[in-house]
């Protein structure tokens, strides 16, 4: 039976669990407002490293492009030669399907692959006539100079493959290293294309530019030997209009 | 002497305990103790001598202010910094946690990057 005694304790003891839950709540309260600071800081550091990061993205890309620049400055004929490059390099790639089109240290290495040019005499860069041997030695060196300037650049990541091996040949007969077939980084196999096609069809000392479907024949035709085969197939339907849009937009 | 190597964490709540201990986890060299009352917080800091503490004012047993005051008796403590980690309604309490020798306050909710600043300023 209950009791006016049982009564007031189960009164007693439910005002003390009020209190306790009124505590928890606001204890609860205070938590979510430190959980909210907590994020609010996440954010912050967050956006401030996101703007960090392009700032810093930003900055690499102009330095290699002033560098990329000071390289052609030398040399009124291949005019803007690397941004060309670079930007038929990326369609290629796209093409091809490479993830790496993405990442800005492909283009870099594009935009920079003749650095190591800085170091070939003017007479021998500009000479009108044939190379003798020991002239051509020094401008085959032109790639080992160039991965040596850019070696402790750790923000060009793979961008030093692509200075180093841009003139090896998928048959193994290009230099320094004389690679063969997979041994030559993907990224040199597809600039080689877009080098060769960006020489092509532009006005040199020694010859007029090639038409787009000449230099697509002589590129054909170098397939297996000089080129990539993949790399090859993957330019075949890179459509004309891509290609002539990128020469009239770079200039 | 001990080495002094150590940061000591001192709430009653559980939650904000794990929460600085998980937010300064690696950070630093330094060890991470924990304290929920003032009682066992005057231990560790006598055992430990960190030369950094964070120190709740609201706790059961003994608050943050007592607990500042006789850390700061302690010769090992004389020059570690006390942070009082204080609720924004907690005005009168700052000014007797600065007499007793508390160093910075923290206001609750606290800023997860000023801890870490506070911590790698060490």
């Amino acid at each position: 039976m209950r009791t006016v005694d049982d009564e007031q304790q189960l009164r007693s003891r439910i005002a003390e669990l009020e209190g306790e839950l009124a505590t928890r709540v606001e204890e609860a309260g205070e938590q979510e407002l430190q959980l909210e600071r907590y994020a609010a800081d996440l954010r912050e550091t967050f956006m401030q490293e996101r703007r960090r990061s392009e700032e810093l993205r930003s900055s690499y890309m102009l330095t290699v492009r002033a560098l990329a620049s000071a390289v052609e400055a030398r040399d009124a004929y291949t005019g803007r030669h690397a941004e060309r490059v670079a930007a038929y390099g990326l369609a290629l790639g796209k093409v091809y399907g490479l993830r790496f089109t993405d990442d800005p240290e492909i283009e870099f290495g594009f935009l920079l692959h003749d650095v190591g040019k800085v170091a070939v005499p003017d007479a021998i860069l500009f000479k009108p006539g044939p190379l003798t041997d020991a002239e051509r030695l020094v401008m085959q060196q032109h790639p080992v100079t160039g991965s040596e300037i850019v070696r402790e650049i750790d923000f060009l990541g793979a961008a030093r493959e692509v200075i180093r091996s841009h003139h090896e040949r998928w048959d193994g007969t290009g230099y320094p290293d004389a690679l063969g077939g997979e041994e030559v980084p993907v990224s040199a196999r597809v600039f080689a294309v877009a080098d060769t096609l960006d020489a092509l069809t532009t006005l040199r000392p020694y010859r007029r530019a090639s038409s787009l479907a000449h230099a697509r024949a002589v590129i054909e035709e170098a397939s297996g030997t000089h080129f990539d085969p993949e790399v090859v197939a993957a330019f075949r339907s890179l459509p004309d209009a891509t290609i002539e849009q990128i020469k009239l937009r770079v200039g | 002497m001990s080495a002094r190597r150590a940061v000591l964490i001192v709430d009653d709540d559980p939650f904000i305990r794990k929460l600085i201990m998980t937010t300064l986890e690696g950070v630093s060299e330094f060890e991470l103790h924990e304290a929920s009352d003032g009682v066992e917080a005057v231990q560790t800091a006598r055992r430990e001598s960190p030369p950094l503490v964070f120190l709740d004012i609201d706790m059961p047993r003994m608050d943050g202010i007592e607990a500042c005051r006789q850390m700061r008796s302690d010769p090992g403590m004389s020059d570690a910094k006390i942070v009082m980690l204080t609720a924004t309604a907690e005005d009168s309490a700052r000014t007797r946690a600065a007499e007793a020798g508390a160093d910075y306050f923290l206001t609750k909710p606290f800023s997860p990057l000023e801890l870490l600043r506070l911590v790698s300023e060490l």
